[in-house]
């Protein structure tokens, strides 16, 4: 059994159903999200003010757990490289029939290329399935964090949050 | 054997020393360092104080009555040369 | 003698801080540091700082120090390098070894901003080439460009140890394990999960039981501790590195403080002893404050207003700016700042690896 993130280093199923800032799987079957894993208080803000939409709340008491706000949310990817923490990444579930497109900040060196078949691994870092990397990003407002697209058969989507090549 | 290894680095003190010191009632940091030298080296014992706080602890001597020894100048590792003025070639 | 209104003892964050917010009050500040570069370990932490916007959150640690470093050139802050303190008489007399040479300033004003030094841990073997603190690797890989070693292992599970691992794998070390003897990780979740998804294991309720190798570390064994953190017997396991890291806390650099005769007190949770400061980071000397990891280990958004406090109370004391309700306004909004920082909990909210 899962003991939590502070025991394991991982999300357990029962802190990511309570995390305010991840949305159910309903509404991610609706339209792309971002899926906020923030759920130990940490004096931090910037995902909030990332937001163009502002979709994302943290309040005046910078504790306070980012709210993600399903129905302001566009998906588009400005709070990912917002979090020091990264921990937001953006799922589309109906990215294909078959495939999802989960969106991951990532800070390493080499860089994957687009369209390129990689390892997916999940939370604990085990290679749970393939997928294909759909885009390679990053802007001078990342601050030098690219934001990977990877391509994931769907039902790896709330699995899927690292690569490796 | 009894295990031993190096504690205070800069005066080469060992563990083995640390215990006979605290059997033989050093049970302070600062009366440590007066009976086996520990913490009087280079350094000043910024690395050693934390083991010797450690060990203590062990022996049941908690570490709120080990308060910092005095500190004197220089506060850290001079060369004389330096303190006299002599030029040298650096 | 040279004769000064304001030195500021390290150029760290707080020592920054407390100098850029002394001279935009017109005090013509001194900060000395023993290092040939600036910012303290702000330039090695390549990773984004938490907070918010007011103390540069979401930015990198080394893109806050450039901020800090234009704003005290700005402001007119005097920053002299490779200057030792190594004494400070009860006339505010400071003994420095500038450049190799023996020389004194007198200040009206003392801030201390000498932050901390890791902390070691004992083991046999542990004085083998090999056993190094995390600061000393995360140096290596982020100043110098040099991996430490091939294969590593991380003592602690703090904030410090975490980001260091990250560092590492982001230089491409091989990281092997990460452990604690702690029965939980003691840093943050988010930097846990950055490692874990990254496949390296996480193991709790272990110690190092000893290093092995002939002239450098070549094997760690590991051993299973109880909940008062004795060894268990029959429990070891090894793994084989070359290095060590050594993430298990830091201690408060006290000594200048001590020599002058602050009063100190324990604070296991802050580091141990540590100078006693008043609301206006002010210690039990009249002319001498503190700020920073020195008056206890936490983050760096907090030394940065607690650097903010002692440099605002300076310029008040030295009579640049009026001790009026106006003033005494500027102070409570930095200890507001100070408060949301630690969520109301005084010294002691939060608390660093």
């Amino acid at each position: 059994m899962d003991k939590g993130i502070k025991y394991d280093g991982y999300l357990s199923e029962k802190e990511l159903a309570g995390a305010p800032g991840v949305p159910s799987i309903d509404q991610l079957n609706v339209k792309p999200l971002a899926v906020i894993e923030c759920i130990e208080p940490i004096p931090c803000n910037p995902c909030e003010r990332a937001c163009p939409f502002s979709a994302i709340t943290i309040g005046d008491s910078i504790w306070n757990l980012p709210v993600l706000d399903a129905n302001k949310c566009k998906g588009c990817g400005a709070c990912i490289p917002s979090c020091p923490g990264l921990a937001i990444f953006v799922v589309d579930m109906n990215y294909s029939s078959t495939s999802a497109l989960v969106k991951i900040p990532y800070e390493y060196f080499p860089l994957p290329k687009e369209g390129m078949e990689v390892d997916c691994l999940n939370r604990k870092g085990e290679a749970v399935t393939k997928g294909r990397i759909h885009s390679v990003k990053t802007t001078a407002t990342f601050d030098k964090t690219y934001i990977i697209g990877i391509e994931v058969n769907k039902k790896f989507a709330m699995e899927v949050r690292n690569i490796r090549m | 054997m009894k295990e031993d290894y190096v504690v205070c680095r800069c005066e080469e003190i060992t563990l083995q020393e640390i215990k006979s010191a605290i059997k033989q009632g050093a049970i302070t940091l600062d009366e440590i360092k007066k009976y086996t030298r520990a913490g009087m080296g280079l350094c000043q014992g910024r690395i050693c104080s934390t083991i010797i706080i450690e060990i203590l602890k062990e022996h049941g001597y908690l570490p709120q009555y080990s308060a910092p020894p005095h500190s004197r100048i220089p506060v850290r590792p001079v060369k004389i040369w330096e303190y006299i003025g002599e030029d040298q070639d650096v | 003698m040279r004769k000064v209104n304001l030195v500021v003892v390290g150029a760290g964050p707080a020592g920054l801080s407390a100098s850029i917010e002394a001279a935009k009050h017109g005090v013509k500040a001194l900060v000395l540091d023993e290092n040939h570069k600036p910012g303290g370990q702000l330039f090695k932490q390549i990773h984004k700082f938490f907070g918010s916007e007011q103390q540069m959150a979401g930015t990198r640690g080394y893109e806050i120090g450039t901020k800090l470093l234009n704003l005290a050139k700005e402001y007119g802050v005097e920053i002299k390098l490779n200057n030792r303190v190594i004494g400070i008489d009860d006339h505010n007399t400071l003994a420095i070894i500038d450049n190799h040479k023996y020389s004194e300033i007198r200040a009206k004003k003392i801030i201390l901003c000498c932050g901390a030094t890791e902390k070691p841990l004992a083991f046999p073997g542990w004085t083998l080439p090999g056993v190094m603190g995390a600061g000393a690797a995360q140096t290596l890989v982020n100043i110098h460009r040099v991996v430490p070693g091939e294969k590593i292992i991380m003592v602690g599970s703090g904030n410090v140890g975490l980001i260091v691992t990250y560092h590492l794998l982001q230089a491409g070390v091989k990281v092997k394990a990460i452990i604690d003897a702690s029965h939980k990780i003691t840093g943050y979740g988010v930097h846990a999960a950055k490692i874990k998804r990254a496949g390296i294991p996480i193991i709790l309720r272990y110690t190092v039981n000893r290093a092995m190798g002939t002239n450098q570390v070549e094997k760690v064994e590991l051993i299973q501790v109880d909940k008062s953190f004795n060894k268990i017997p029959c429990t070891q396991i090894s793994f084989d590195v070359d290095t060590i890291c050594l993430a298990v806390g830091l201690s408060p650099s006290t000594e200048l403080a001590r020599m002058i005769g602050c009063k100190l007190y324990y604070h296991p949770k802050l580091g141990g002893y540590i100078p006693m400061v008043n609301q206006y980071m002010q210690t039990t000397i009249e002319d001498i404050y503190a700020a920073g990891d020195m008056t206890g280990i936490e983050e760096a958004s907090i030394a940065m207003e607690e650097g903010r406090l002692a440099g605002l109370a300076c310029a008040i004391s030295l009579g640049y700016i009026s001790d009026n309700a106006q003033s005494q306004k500027a102070l409570e909004n930095i200890r507001s700042n100070l408060s949301q920082l630690r969520m109301g909990n005084g010294k002691g909210g939060i608390i660093n690896g």
